[in-house]
């Protein structure tokens, strides 16, 4: 599923909005700010096992999310960056 | 995350970031919560949410995610989901919360929300970081719907989606009408009054139930007992200099009936001000421009630099 991208952006003297109204200093559809347009994939759907995650923590150790959350239920976000 | 931890709910947050800006980010804003790091976008790619609208050679931004939140239960299933269109919408920490204390299929818990007031004409005012004020009293007559509306959360900020709660209580043995309505009659609806600064969702429904009228054996559907509407609302932040409250206003329409006897339609406007917090906090600068992660410049740099390497 190859998205559209979202384009519709205006300039202010504050950067640049939105269709949604939130403003920044980078144009939309560019870079960070490379939203989808209708339908774009979400990962596994609602029903479905949630899959392995095998990556490293913060503190650089091996991760293992079933084994780290051992039973209980979890929130896993996926976000852009911690950085900018 | 005291909600979470006491609720025993694991709260991971992966990004392609590398694994010390992680650490020096959770230093900086004192993060609980566990923080993964993908720099190879490895995972992102296994899930299949790799945004692909950038361009591989567009360096740092390729590698990124679509951003979401997946709610995972006990047994390891997805039970709720939360992506939007617009990569500055994310899921505020009540609606994760909600979706992960709720059985996966059927109703959840009935929870306590934010605060509310019943008769939804009077402006109520809360401060950042102070709960809502307690629920009036309801003067309602026990055979009268009860509605009241309130924020789940205490405050509104840019970018975090909050819910607006409309809580609905039927008395035993009538009901409101779901849509479709039968014609002639009234389903439950709420609309909000136009706002520039609000990014609003499309509102979350509860399931409605089959009715069959037994004397002329005309079914419709409809809503009993205790139910609630949630309508996810975020500021956009549009202009940083506004003020620091919003006014939320709008109007809830319904018509309750019996087998035998209906009211007429009924609706009711409802005001709420509420406060407007910062936009959450960014590394390389907040939104008044300074600088909260000492290191994130670099950081930035190094990621940059790394990436072209490889690219």
């Amino acid at each position: 599923m190859q998205p559209e991208l979202e384009t519709r952006g205006t300039r202010t003297d504050k950067g640049w909005r939105d269709h949604d109204g939130f403003v920044g200093r980078r144009q939309p559809g560019t870079g960070p700010r490379s939203d989808p347009r209708g339908d774009f994939p979400t990962g596994p759907d609602v029903g479905d096992a949630m899959p392995d995650v095998r990556c490293v923590t913060a503190d650089a150790t091996p991760f293992d999310l079933h084994a780290h959350r051992a039973g209980r239920p979890a929130v896993f976000i996926f976000y852009r960056s911690a950085v900018w | 995350m005291r909600d979470f931890d006491a609720a025993d709910i694991r709260v991971y947050a992966l990004s392609y970031d590398e694994a010390d800006a992680l650490r020096d980010f959770r230093a900086a804003h004192g993060i609980t919560y566990t923080l993964l790091s993908d720099p190879d976008s490895d995972v992102i790619r296994s899930f299949g949410i790799l945004n692909t609208l950038i361009d591989p050679n567009d360096h740092p931004w390729y590698g990124i995610p679509y951003p979401g939140a997946i709610v995972v239960s006990a047994e390891g299933a997805v039970t709720h989901k939360f992506f939007d269109n617009n990569l500055a919408v994310r899921a505020g920490p009540e609606q994760l919360l909600r979706a992960a204390l709720a059985r996966p299929h059927g109703r959840g818990p009935s929870l306590p929300i934010g605060g509310s007031f019943a008769g939804a004409k009077l402006l109520r005012r809360t401060r950042l970081g102070q709960p809502m004020p307690e629920p009036r009293a309801d003067r309602a007559a026990p055979q009268e719907v009860r509605v009241s509306v309130a924020l789940d959360g205490n405050h509104l900020a840019p970018m975090v989606q909050r819910d607006l709660v409309v809580r609905f209580s039927v008395p035993e043995g009538r009901h409101v009408y779901a849509e479709p309505a039968p014609q002639g009659s009234v389903a439950l609806e709420v609309t909000l009054d136009g706002s520039d600064r609000l990014v609003q969702r499309p509102i979350v429904r509860p399931a409605s139930q089959p009715h069959t009228l037994e004397a002329t054996g005309e079914s419709f559907r409809v809503h009993h007992d205790v139910f609630e509407l949630r309508l996810p609302l975020a500021v956009n932040g549009a202009s940083p200099s506004d003020a620091a409250e919003i006014t939320i206003s709008g109007e809830v329409r319904w018509q309750c009936c019996d087998d035998e006897v209906c009211d007429v339609p009924t609706s009711q406007r409802f005001e709420l001000a509420l406060p407007v917090s910062e936009p959450p906090a960014h590394a390389l600068r907040n939104s008044r421009g300074a600088t909260v992660e000492p290191n994130a410049m670099a950081h930035f740099q190094r990621m940059s630099e790394r990436r072209r390497g490889s690219g």
